[in-house]
């Protein structure tokens, strides 16, 4: 039987560890949906970037006193993946050109590495929301 | 998944310390607080043992390099062993292989140490 060439997941989540878990749970279902092994470069890349804009809207996408979840959408067609990330956390416009920092600095590296990773990294302000996109052809 | 970090007694002045699980933004804080009790009573000679690290993201990485900083204001040294192919890619998509040599086994970086 030939893998599956579409796949769709969908998840919402407030919590760090719970959404962190849910991330990278929803990558390995798509492995195993695709039939690709855990050394599938391609996917590995995806995944790494995917947790940078993951931990990013986890721990700036919750403002104090919000009860609304962050919304999650992974799904593979046509060969791309592509990932949906919508969080109510304020513009994040300033940080998205960032460049990768020195080697002394500890942090400050994840959108230049999500950037780097992926085909397309999309991102707009929707009202009071951010919307992610995260593109990768595999 | 949280992050567990195992301290190894020292033998020849070096302490390992192996982490299993994810080195991310919620298993970081484990790996910084091991490293500061290693550095506090112990020799500044630390050796990470990644084989168990499944997946690393800038902030995992950002733990390391406090680590980095921190022992080498004591003069000591750190290395790396063992990381996986997503530690690697990181690893060098950030240049961080320049600052981290890494080395394929936690035998090969104590040799010399």
């Amino acid at each position: 039987m030939r893998p599956p060439k579409q796949f769709e997941f969908r998840a919402s989540f407030f919590d760090l560890d719970e959404g962190l878990d849910t991330l990278h749970e929803s990558v390995e279902r798509l492995r195993r949906a695709t039939g690709r092994g855990a050394e599938d470069r391609e996917l590995m890349l995806f995944e790494t970037a995917l947790g940078e804009i993951g931990s990013n809207v986890l721990t700036h996408g919750r403002p104090a006193g919000s009860t609304r979840p962050i919304e999650y959408a992974l799904r593979l067609a046509g060969g791309t993946v592509v990932a949906s990330l919508t969080d109510s956390g304020p513009p994040v416009h300033e940080h998205l050109a960032r460049e990768m920092p020195h080697h002394e600095s500890e942090d400050g590296r994840g959108l230049a590495m999500a950037r780097s990773l992926l085909d397309d990294l999309g991102y707009e302000r929707d009202g009071d929301v951010n919307r992610w996109r995260l593109v990768k052809r595999l | 998944m949280a992050l567990e970090v195992e301290s190894r007694p020292a033998v020849n002045g070096v302490t390992v310390l192996a982490p299993t699980g994810r080195l991310d933004v919620a298993g970081a804080p484990a790996l910084r607080e091991a490293i500061g009790e290693a550095v506090k009573s112990g020799p500044n000679k630390v050796v990470i043992d990644m084989e168990g690290v499944s997946f690393v993201d800038s902030t995992g990485l950002g733990s390391v390099i406090a680590a980095l900083k921190q022992i080498r204001s004591s003069q000591g040294e750190l290395r790396l062993a063992a990381p996986n192919q997503q530690v690697r890619v990181v690893l060098e998509l950030t240049t961080l292989d320049r600052v981290f040599p890494y080395y394929a086994t936690v035998e090969e970086a104590l040799t010399g140490f």
